[in-house]
């Protein structure tokens, strides 16, 4: 049944390619929606399996790369709710600031990708979707095209992004 | 971090991990695609198995009863295997479209089986109830052996705690789909607000 699923995927590249290509960016998808260490190998795995179990869907009408980010994406979102220890992510910001017991101190330690990944994950999970697609290097029409909304409402979720993002990269400082 | 160039910030947010963390995750990934290929095997295997067994039973004794419960059960095979392939389809869709359209089917779900929970634990005590109704009027009909094998303590004292597990893994599940749900809900009003700011 693998062989059969597997020669169905039109043209897609073998799974160990794949995740050669773009292991990196599921990285940094895990990274962007899980701090916890641990946490964050699991829901590596799990987006490693809805991407080897969702690859004989993918056509090529859509980039690899633009559907593998998708699926990284839904799946980090479906993840986090089942998290029973987190707050919800709406109001992640003020949790994160409140639990911080010195965050000078943390902050301090941290390099600028660690801080840029921090400030990300603190985020409202719309404007995070958007700020990961633009960091990842996604043009607007393919961000666009993801979250399934028109333009002009990617322009303007994508400028409260920025100023929540260059807010909090201000305050971590 | 003052200069706000998201450019320069998308190239500093893609640096390339170290090849130590590379590696872990090609043989993580590795290791996924290997359970996930097994599983498939299995599963499929299973059903065979269990397929060709009913069909063997059905065949070494060919009566009317014995194909009429055959051809039920491998309807039933069919239709849970129809049924589980349906669902992985449906989460393969919600996984490859759009995030709004996941988080409703989420809810929708996770609403399902809270109704489907609170229904199992409200209906456990009627439930406990025809059980005992039936095992008093099964009783007339057995061997002495078999009642005092059902009046033991050790079996009430088992099916008290059997019961107990339950109720008590439904309360779980009930409060962890909840709490699921208010978190889905959050996340849901959180792209509704975006939606209306940018409609504004």
């Amino acid at each position: 049944m693998a062989a059969v699923m597997n020669a169905a995927a039109s043209a897609a590249p073998p799974f160990e390619t794949i995740v050669s290509d773009y292991g990196p960016l599921i990285s940094r998808i895990a990274s962007s929606y899980e701090a916890d260490p641990s946490l964050r190998e699991d829901l590596t795995q799990q987006i490693l399996l809805a991407v080897w179990q969702a690859l004989p869907t993918w056509r090529a009408e859509s980039s690899l790369k633009t559907f593998i980010a998708r699926v990284a994406q839904n799946r980090s979102i479906s993840f986090v709710t089942r998290q029973v220890r987190q707050g919800p992510v709406a109001e992640l910001p003020e949790r994160i600031e409140a639990d911080a017991p010195n965050p000078e101190e943390q902050v301090m330690q941290m390099n600028e990708r660690e801080m840029l990944m921090e400030a990300t994950r603190r985020l409202p999970l719309p404007q995070r979707q958007v700020i990961i697609l633009v960091l990842e290097g996604f043009t607007y029409p393919e961000i666009s095209e993801m979250l399934e909304i028109p333009a002009n409402a990617l322009a303007l979720r994508l400028s409260r992004a920025k100023a929540a993002l260059k807010s909090m990269l201000e305050r971590s400082e | 971090m003052n200069d706000f160039d998201l450019d320069r910030l998308g190239d500093v947010w893609r640096q390339q991990p170290d090849p130590a963390e590379l590696e872990r995750l090609r043989k993580s990934a590795a290791a996924v695609a290997r359970r996930a290929r097994l599983a498939q095997i299995v599963d499929v295997g299973a059903a065979i198995a269990v397929g060709t067994a009913v069909i063997v039973l059905v065949l070494s004794n060919p009566t009317g009863r014995t194909f009429l419960l055959g051809g039920a059960a491998l309807i039933f095979l069919l239709g849970s295997n129809i049924r589980q392939r349906r669902l992985r389809q449906l989460e393969l869709k919600s996984l490859t479209g759009g995030t709004e359209d996941m988080l409703d089917q989420s809810i929708e779900r996770i609403e399902a089986t809270l109704r489907h929970n609170r229904l199992s634990l409200i209906l456990m005590g009627p439930m406990v109830l025809v059980g005992a109704i039936f095992m008093t009027a099964a009783n007339s009909d057995v061997d002495s052996a078999f009642q005092a094998a059902m009046h033991s303590p050790a079996l009430r004292i088992l099916a008290v705690a059997a019961l107990a597990g339950v109720a008590a893994y439904l309360l779980y599940a009930i409060r962890r789909g909840r709490r699921e749900l208010g978190r889905l809900r959050a996340m849901r009003e959180a792209y509704r607000q975006e939606r209306e700011k940018s409609a504004q």
